[in-house]
């Protein structure tokens, strides 16, 4: 098999000569500290989270997982709605390989949807691994689910259109949250944005080989980032799917997904294939694979051609599914 | 995993960000990027809507600091950094920052461009914009005429490298000399020539294929074609045959066309006679071309012993038109050519005289307009009458005088 990778596109490429003095493609279990107080997370948390007064901001505490500490939750709310009544909700989960990052990192892009769509974010705090191994995340990130859907009324939320949405990390995490909602019977998100998630421990698709040392997140941060997670169970015969997703041997009766993932990334065969596997077990997704991405290009190159196609296609598609 | 690329650049101004500005362009160029995705990287790393105009190639490109394409009709200010895309081309590339009054854009952030909770993009949501370098622009001293601002050394670099970019990209997708290549205007011109070719000749040529144009015959020199139809806002129109109707008294020559309007491609024409062929679709320039020698023949070399016209519109001459069928050059002149050739002969002022007019609307007019006094003309126009043996102050002479005074002109050599 070939390990020629496919050529980035051309914005994207020289986007990427600015950043690569700062984020190197490979991350290493002991470069993470370093990571997380490093200038790019930094730089991320320093956002109007009103977008010059269109929201009011809230950080709230709300519990935790049962007998684990509380969690926060970013709550952005329209600070003059432009519609009456209960409002969709979404439910934010940010990215960072599940060892870096908060609830500032890529909040940018929902609240940019909230304000076409008079909407609220909720965008919640979880533990960070490898501290707080799975199933610390994914539990933290339900529970702030829990407290959402609970407290709907009281933020104006409509808890039968909450969207869970993340990118990285963060669409692992949800589209993670979207199988536990579902066999526990919990509240029942009405879609799923999963920006190029990260949903398979395995590290082994062609696309991981082809891009390693490439771009912004290898196959060797891949594994950094799973390990972290899992420890000695990575790649191993008895990982559960709430942590890794593409392990799910039942992925019906899921809700509608949207995915998108670039060509010229780790992650994009097991995004292909997650998509294909929803496809296959009667259920419905929408999927764009865009040319020459690397992981996370509209975030990191959010003007360039391909980072507006991308983005005008996520509020398109939650225009459709909002019916706003 | 998610960052803004642009802010990294903002840590360090000048030097570093310099350095990052030439990989950043230098990659584009690699890959090659198109002129959208060039200009896009110039807004994106100055922080301000930059602009790519090259009327001769009819380029028209203009990107906002979000990324998004949005040109304007809007003029250029001159205060505004750019550079020049070549030394003689009219291609230019603006960054539009500060000049109107407004400011220069860059003091909307510190020196330092992003600050630890601030220096975010409110106006487009996210902190996705980058300020390489905020220095306002030097002011101007009490009672000094402002001069244009000296660029950044951020925006400079920017600006250069960008524009060398640009000229690579224009030289593949668009012909290094886009109106000088005399094949293709001659395949567009060739009604035997298949469509697809001519459609294309024009594309090369930096003609829009759906806009009109007109072929232009100058006696001296290789046919031509020029778009018809005037860009939006750019001000460049096609004059009106009326500042092209040359006569004797004045110093316009057809040469000031070119001045008059940059977007003609190709070199300036030079002064001489021209003939210009209707506006048509750029199918249609074989007819226009037809038309456009025609009329070339009813110009006149605008001197004393042939006044008129040097530039005539086809589309002006109506009926006129057909005398060029009946009296075809270098053929035994019509009696009434031969007695006005008579005539010039032994009176040197007769046919700046005559032609004074028929081309005024009243013998009056005439006289201001050759500089006479009214009775030296009543008096010269009664000595014409006698030389060319038919009245010129009724209708019915003015317009046999008209038709051989036109009908000299056809059955040149």
């Amino acid at each position: 098999m070939t390990h020629v990778p496919p050529p980035f596109d051309p914005e994207l490429a020289a986007a990427l000569e600015l950043i690569k003095d700062m984020i190197s493609p490979g991350l290493t279990l002991d470069e993470i500290a370093e990571v997380r107080q490093g200038p790019g997370i930094r730089m991320l948390a320093e956002l109007d989270l009103t977008m010059g007064g269109t929201f009011e901001v809230e950080d709230r505490r709300v519990p935790g997982p049962e007998g684990a500490p509380d969690i926060s939750l970013l709550i952005c709310r329209p600070a003059a709605p432009e519609t009456p009544g209960p409002r969709p909700v979404i439910y934010h989960v940010h990215g960072g390989g599940m060892v870096i990052g908060n609830n500032r990192v890529g909040v940018d892009v929902p609240l940019a949807w909230a304000q076409a769509l008079d909407a609220i974010v909720v965008s919640v705090e979880y533990r960070l691994a490898p501290e707080h191994p799975h199933p610390a995340p994914v539990e933290d990130v339900y529970a702030g689910l829990l407290w959402t859907a609970d407290h709907a009324a009281e933020l104006g939320a409509d808890p039968e259109r909450i969207v869970v949405a993340g990118a990285s990390a963060g669409g692992g995490l949800c589209a993670a949250l979207a199988l536990l909602t579902r066999d526990r019977k919990g509240p029942q998100p009405i879609g799923q944005v999963l920006m190029c998630p990260m949903l398979d421990d395995r590290n082994d698709s062609p696309s991981t080989y082809q891009m390693a040392g490439l771009g912004v997140w290898d196959r060797t941060a891949n594994e950094t980032g799973w390990t972290a997670l899992l420890g000695s169970r990575r790649g191993g015969p008895d990982v559960p799917a709430y942590a890794a997703p593409a392990r799910a041997e039942d992925l019906t009766g899921l809700p509608p997904a949207f995915l998108d993932v670039g060509s010229a990334e780790t992650f994009r065969d097991e995004v292909v294939a997650y998509a294909s596997r929803i496809w296959q077990a009667g259920g419905v997704a929408e999927l764009h694979v865009w040319p020459g991405g690397f992981h996370g290009f509209d975030g990191f190159a959010p003007q360039a051609a391909l980072s507006q196609a991308a983005r005008a296609a996520h509020l398109t598609w939650l225009r459709r599914l909002l019916g706003v | 995993m998610k960052e803004l690329a642009g802010r990294l650049t903002a840590l360090d101004p000048d030097a570093g960000a310099a350095v990052r500005v030439i990989a950043y362009f230098d990659r584009l160029a690699e890959s090659r990027a198109g002129l959208e995705a060039l200009v896009r990287g110039a807004a994106v790393l100055a922080g301000c809507p930059a602009r790519l105009v090259d009327p001769e190639r009819r380029v028209h490109v203009r990107v906002e600091t979000d990324g998004t394409r949005r040109d304007t009709g809007t003029p250029p200010d001159p205060a505004w950094p750019a550079v020049r895309l070549g030394p003689d081309g009219t291609g230019m590339l603006w960054l539009e920052r500060g000049g109107d009054g407004a400011g220069p854009a860059g003091s909307v952030s510190g020196p330092a461009g992003v600050a630890p909770g601030g220096g975010g993009d409110a106006e487009h949501g996210g902190p996705a914009v980058t300020v390489l370098d905020s220095r306002p622009a030097p002011a101007a001293a009490p009672g000094q005429v402002p001069v244009q601002p000296i660029p950044s050394v951020v925006d400079a670099v920017i600006l250069e490298r960008a524009a060398g970019a640009v000229r690579l990209v224009l030289d593949r997708t668009r012909g290094r000399a886009p109106a000088h290549d005399p094949a293709l205007v001659e395949t567009l011109l060739d009604a035997t020539a298949p469509e697809p070719a001519r459609l294309h000749a024009a594309r090369r040529l930096g003609l829009d294929p759906t806009a009109p144009a007109r072929a232009l015959a100058p006696l001296n020199g290789r046919p031509r074609v020029i778009p018809d139809a005037p860009e939006a806002g750019s001000g460049n129109r096609l004059p009106p045959s009326a500042s092209l109707q040359e006569t004797e008294g004045t110093d316009r020559a057809p040469a000031n066309v070119s001045a008059d309007r940059p977007e003609l491609p190709g070199p300036p024409l030079t002064a001489g006679r021209l003939g210009v062929g209707s506006a048509v679709p750029v199918l249609e320039l074989p007819r226009s071309w037809a038309e456009a020698r025609t009329a070339l023949r009813f110009t006149a070399e605008g001197t004393p012993w042939d006044p008129g016209p040097r530039a005539v519109y086809a589309d002006e001459l109506g009926g006129v038109s057909l005398l060029a069928d009946l009296v075809l050059p270098g053929s035994e002149p019509p009696p009434d050519v031969r007695a006005l050739e008579t005539a010039a002969a032994s009176a040197p002022w007769l046919p700046v005289t005559l032609h004074a007019i028929t081309y005024t609307s009243s013998l009056r007019a005439a006289a201001a307009e050759i500089n006479v006094h009214h009775s030296t003309l009543q008096e010269r126009l009664a000595h014409a009458e006698h030389l060319l043996g038919w009245p010129i102050r009724t209708p019915q002479g003015r317009l046999r005088l008209h038709l051989a005074l036109t009908m000299r002109r056809l059955a040149r050599p």
